[in-house]
């Protein structure tokens, strides 16, 4: 090729190409090489095309986006919202006002009266009172009487959990030294005080004190004999404020910290939810559950004045799996503050509520507000789930509920689910995935139905001037009419409470400290369907005809009277005359150390509980229908209340 | 070069124009599509329109990001997208490319479901940083204002976005009981920047209103993905009439203060049939659309305590005598209630009673006339007829008994027409002939008519 020259003589070569169209494609088709040359211009082709277009759309973003420009140089610039950061301001000065007398305490910040006590008989012992360093706000405001034993621990942990810098001011109304150990003397004495390890019986004290830092002034008047208090002392003294930024921790700039940020300003003793270096978390982000049926029933917390209570309450529920804390309401019983701070940090709903009438027509009347507001707000809802601010709430709450939930529609003769066994302790509750039916009601988290509510509750609730308890008066039988609670076996809830209207630490300590608490996440309940009121019965005769009689010769309340043996199902007989016959259960309930201050518990005159590992049923003979299973022989126990005495009258819960 | 290369370049070539392709159809898609207006407004030139299209473009893509389920309430823009307007378009072909959001209004609005919105900081902070203004207008919860002394946080009501000068308005729609939205009234706060947006201009905010839940269709608007009811006609006729009006918690507590409500069961059993009977003969009229009101002394009950007064024996309402439809009668009766009696014709003093579960439901059919209502009456013993006369009245949305029901808008006009200036005392012995204070003597029907006129079951 590279040799040839063309001959300008040459014929053109028209008629050969003419000629041959036809064969030419047909040549050039079946010739591979040329299919491939084909293609390749194709492709070049196409791709070409694609730059082309490709470009002519980027030239024409281009331009939008310069039009863009153009339109935003149309409106006004918002300014740069960054505010200058303000001059330090001549600090300011607190007047600080201190008394400790025998009958009186008061202490004033700035002329107002952040603490007065003079009622007699009540607020013995020491008061501690926290401010803010910048603002001046009392953060925290607690009594410890330390002349009864362990409230010196009790403020040995507050004074650890406050933060440093914080102003503490202290002062001893009464006596306030008695039970004060060394420990917490030692303490006192690191922040500062002079006195502290000579404080003595009826020795008047005021201290004022920043954490970590300077004292401000310290007063000591002595007893002067064992009868006698000693004089009232006054101390007067000025605190510096400093400037907010020392006061505040630098924690990242997220929404959750701007909350965190809020309620550390304004409250102190929530342990180390307030923490500079390492912060106790304030969202939780639990598993969901697979099938919740209980994402959308609302869930109202009904709250008092124990913040510290809702704030552990609120931790262990928004922990639970399958927790939604879009339906949570708190519902505060009268214009507290810092609850509402505790609701504000998890991010949740609070709901004020202006007390109306006392004592427990007061809670009585919280609630009716409360559950009627419930479904006001969530108008959608055909349950609510019910909780108290003194309860911790299990792992598996929600999935308990959202597993038992339908029987509430599909059976008429259930009146609610809860989350509480009242026999349910630690040594007679065992099978987390066991539910009972009781003709009791037992509280303490738990599901009510909006038509009950809506058609028969709300309508006739007690009205203030009558001074019921709500729970008591669910539970009369013009109100339950015959229907029944569902139960597990072990609680989903946990009462800690120990201070509030019907409780005191004895109390709590009898009753509540041993109950039985579920921890074990996601357990499968076993034949949630056989909770049904026929499907019950049909459960209950396969009970009792497998249960072995106990010797009812030996005394119940002895260990032996169960043979040691585990897993295995026993059947008891005592003696019930009539309804209000209880003599007997009571005793054994007592010797039991289950609940005993009235009757809680039973279906159809029933109890079911475990005792050594094993499933014990007790009948009430013969007031229940099931007393027809006892052989002839056997005599049902009877006990008789030992001879009365002047029993402590314990407040029903 | 080797002819082995061939097919590799060959096959490097196909693979990368069909990325160039794909890309291309992607990035048509993502900013082409997208941009509307604006790469075809050539002249360089923005108009109202394309601003409008652009802060309308940018907030939805925040609530697309936020997760926010908004969905477009604007009348002018729904009212673009109805049926008779789809016809008349072909015909008139506005701008091209923004033909339905461009409204040439300085607003648009967007309404969102309340229980779908988690306080949100972030999409408030992000609105801000692209350079949206923001005004938010909260208010007390009226769920929480029927009650005794409950106060919550004030709950957001609605919000205003302002971005190149046009206006985003987010009503927020709540769930009450009753099975209705509601929004609230757009108030200010003393404190609050009352040149923010052209107000008399919003669709929503005036009164506050109510609203059947709407259902939503996805689709795409201009470019832009949106939500609207899926039968915007309805919607904007309901929107139309969608006034509510609150009860008066306040005055109720207060006149329930001096008058305690009668809790005996005989009386809880009675509000229960009434809120029953109402809840039925509210099924039964929406089902062949008869409009009707709480008149007399259920509609006292409304507006004096919220309630029904417990020993009134009977539940009142009203139907313009314009909506009567001959079916009536046989809609009750389907629905299990019976008629009772039946007084008066269609042209004269009609009055219908029905009977269920022991409680009366009176209907009344009121008659226009001038400038003022009335409503018949008949004694069936001796035919005399009655005439009760009110002030002229609109109808707004309420609540009682759970049930969203129509009040009159002049409660107050009606209810002192018909009860006197004392309405506020309760009064027990009550004659329907002497008692009201607007009743007028009307003569005597003939008696040759009795028979059709006056009939009693």
């Amino acid at each position: 090729m590279e040799t040839w020259t063309p001959n300008p003589r040459a014929k053109p070569f028209i008629p050969r190409q003419q000629r041959s169209l036809y064969l030419t494609w047909k040549y050039k088709l079946t010739n591979k090489r040329t299919i491939r040359r084909f293609c390749q211009a194709g492709a070049v082709l196409f791709l070409l095309i694609t730059v082309i277009v490709n470009i002519k759309l980027i030239l024409d973003t281009r331009r939008v986006a310069d039009e863009d420009a153009a339109a935003q140089a149309y409106e006004d610039t918002i300014p740069n919202m960054e505010t200058p950061r303000r001059p330090a301001k001549g600090r300011k000065i607190l007047d600080i006002e201190v008394y400790s007398s025998r009958s009186k305490v008061y202490v004033a910040v700035d002329g107002t009266t952040v603490l007065e006590d003079d009622m007699p008989e009540q607020g013995r012992g020491i008061h501690v009172i926290v401010l803010n360093q910048a603002t001046g706000h009392v953060m925290a405001k607690r009594i410890f009487d330390t002349y009864s034993p362990h409230e010196d621990d009790a403020m040995i942990l507050l004074l650890n959990m406050v933060t440093r810098g914080r102003v503490l001011i202290f002062t001893i109304k009464d006596e306030g030294t008695f039970h004060l150990k060394e420990a917490a003397k030692n303490l006192l004495k690191s922040l500062g005080s002079q006195v502290s390890l000579n404080l003595s019986w009826r020795d008047m004290w005021t201290l004022v004190v920043k954490k970590g830092g300077q004292v401000y002034g310290e007063r000591h008047s002595k007893s002067p004999a064992l009868s006698t208090w000693g004089d009232p002392v006054l101390l007067k003294t000025e605190v510096q404020l400093t400037a907010s930024e020392e006061a505040e921790c630098h924690w990242a700039a997220t929404e959750l910290n701007k909350r965190r940020k809020l309620f550390c300003s304004k409250v102190e003793g929530y342990g180390s939810i307030c923490s500079c270096k390492d912060p106790a978390p304030i969202e939780f982000n639990p598993d969901p559950l697979p099938n919740n049926n209980i994402l959308n029933v609302p869930v109202a917390v009904i709250a008092g004045n124990r913040p510290n209570y809702l704030y552990r309450m609120l931790r262990s529920l928004l922990s639970a799996h399958g927790v939604n804390p879009q339906m949570i309401t708190v519902f505060i019983d009268g214009y507290y503050e810092e609850p509402m701070d505790v609701v504000e940090l998890f991010g949740l709903k609070g709901v004020q509520h202006t007390p109306i009438s006392i004592k427990n027509a007061r809670v009585s009347q919280h609630y009716k507000a409360s559950l009627t507001a419930t479904f006001n707000l969530h108008p959608e809802a055909n349950y609510a789930i019910v909780l108290e601010e003194d309860l911790d709430i299990s792992i598996d709450f929600f999935s308990f509920l959202s597993q038992t939930l339908h029987l509430l529609d599909e059976d008429d003769s259930l009146y609610c689910i809860s989350a509480w066994n009242d026999q349910g302790y630690e040594h007679t509750a065992e099978d987390p995935a066991l539910l009972y039916r009781v003709e009791s009601m037992p509280g303490l988290g738990w599901v009510l139905k909006k038509s009950l509510y809506k058609d028969e509750l709300e309508p006739k609730w007690p009205t203030p001037e009558k001074l019921w308890d709500w729970d008591m008066w669910m539970r009369m039988p013009e109100q339950r009419k015959g229907r029944e609670c569902i139960i597990p076996d072990v609680s989903r809830s946990y009462h800690f409470g120990i201070i509030g209207l019907n409780m005191n630490g004895y109390f709590h300590e009898v009753y509540f400290k041993k109950h039985r608490f579920n921890t074990v996440p996601n357990v499968q309940l076993r034949n949630v369907d056989s909770l049904k009121q026929d499907a019950y019965e049909v459960e209950i005769q396969n009970l009792l005809k497998e249960a072995e009689v106990l010797d009812h010769t030996k005394n119940p309340c002895e260990d032996s009277f169960l043979p040691d043996s585990e897993g295995k199902t026993y059947i008891m007989y005592i003696q019930m005359e009539t309804e209000t016959d209880t003599s007997t259960w009571t005793e054994l309930a007592k010797c039991l150390h289950v609940w005993d201050l009235d009757v809680r518990g039973y279906h159809r005159g029933l109890w079911r509980l475990f005792r050594k590992r094993n499933h014990v049923l007790v009948v009430a003979v013969p007031i229940s229908p099931y007393s027809v299973t006892k052989p002839a022989s056997v005599t049902p126990i009877h006990l008789e209340p030992p001879p009365k005495e002047e029993g402590a009258p314990v407040e029903q819960m | 070069m080797p002819r082995v290369n061939r097919t590799a370049v060959l096959t490097l070539l196909i693979v990368s124009s069909s990325v160039f392709l794909l890309f291309q159809l992607y990035y048509y898609r993502k900013y082409v599509s997208q941009s509307g207006p604006f790469i075809l407004s050539r002249t360089g030139h923005l108009t109202a329109n394309d601003l409008q299209w652009q802060a309308v473009k940018k907030f939805l893509g925040l609530a697309r990001r936020f997760g926010l389920p908004l969905f477009l309430a604007d009348t002018a823009a729904l009212r673009l997208l109805s049926h008779d307007a789809l016809r008349e378009r072909d015909r008139l072909v506005r701008e091209p490319h923004c033909s339905f959001l461009c409204t040439g209004r300085p607003i648009t609005s967007f309404a969102l479901h309340a229980n779908l919105w988690k306080y949100e900081p972030g999409f408030l902070l992000a609105a801000e940083q692209k350079g949206f203004e923001l005004l938010e207008l909260r208010g007390e919860d009226p769920r929480l204002a029927s009650l005794d002394n409950l106060s919550g946080e004030e709950i957001p009501l609605h919000f205003l976005f302002r971005l190149y000068g046009h206006v985003i308005q987010v009503v927020f729609l709540y769930e009450r009981s009753g099975n209705y939205l509601w929004h609230g009234e757009l108030r200010f706060k003393s404190n609050a920047d009352r040149s923010f947006a052209p107000f008399k201009l919003l669709d929503y905010g005036r009164h506050a209103g109510s609203y059947d839940r709407p259902e939503l269709v996805l689709t795409v608007l201009d470019g832009l993905d949106v939500r609207i009811p899926r039968n915007v006609t309805r919607f904007l006729a309901e929107q139309r009439r969608a006034r509510f009006l609150e009860c008066r918690y306040r005055d109720a507590r207060n006149f329930l203060q001096l008058y305690p409500e009668d809790s005996s069961p005989e009386a809880v059993d009675f509000r229960r049939k009434v809120k029953s009977l109402l809840h039925s003969a509210a099924r039964i009229l929406a089902g062949i659309n008869v409009p009707f009101w709480l008149s007399s002394g259920t509609c006292l009950g409304w507006f004096r305590q919220c309630s029904v007064i417990s020993y009134s024996r009977d539940v009142d309402i009203g139907i313009f005598v314009q909506d009567f439809r001959s079916d009536i009668i046989a809609a009750f009766r389907d629905a299990g209630l019976s008629l009772k009696h039946k007084f008066g014709k269609v042209e004269d003093s009609l009055e219908l009673s029905f009977v269920s579960d022991d409680v009366k439901l009176d209907v009344f059919f009121f008659y226009e006339d001038g400038d003022v209502v009335w409503n018949g009456g008949t004694q069936a013993r001796s035919g005399r007829k009655f005439k009760y006369v009110f002030p002229r009245f609109s109808l707004c949305w309420a609540e009682l008994l759970e049930l969203k029901v129509r009040v009159p808008c002049e409660t107050l006009d009606y209810v002192t027409a018909n009860y006197g200036a004392a309405w506020n005392v309760p009064v027990r012995s009550w004659d329907w002939k002497s008692s009201p204070s607007n009743v007028q003597e009307n003569g005597v029907w003939p008696p040759a008519e009795w028979e059709e006129l006056i009939q009693v079951h």
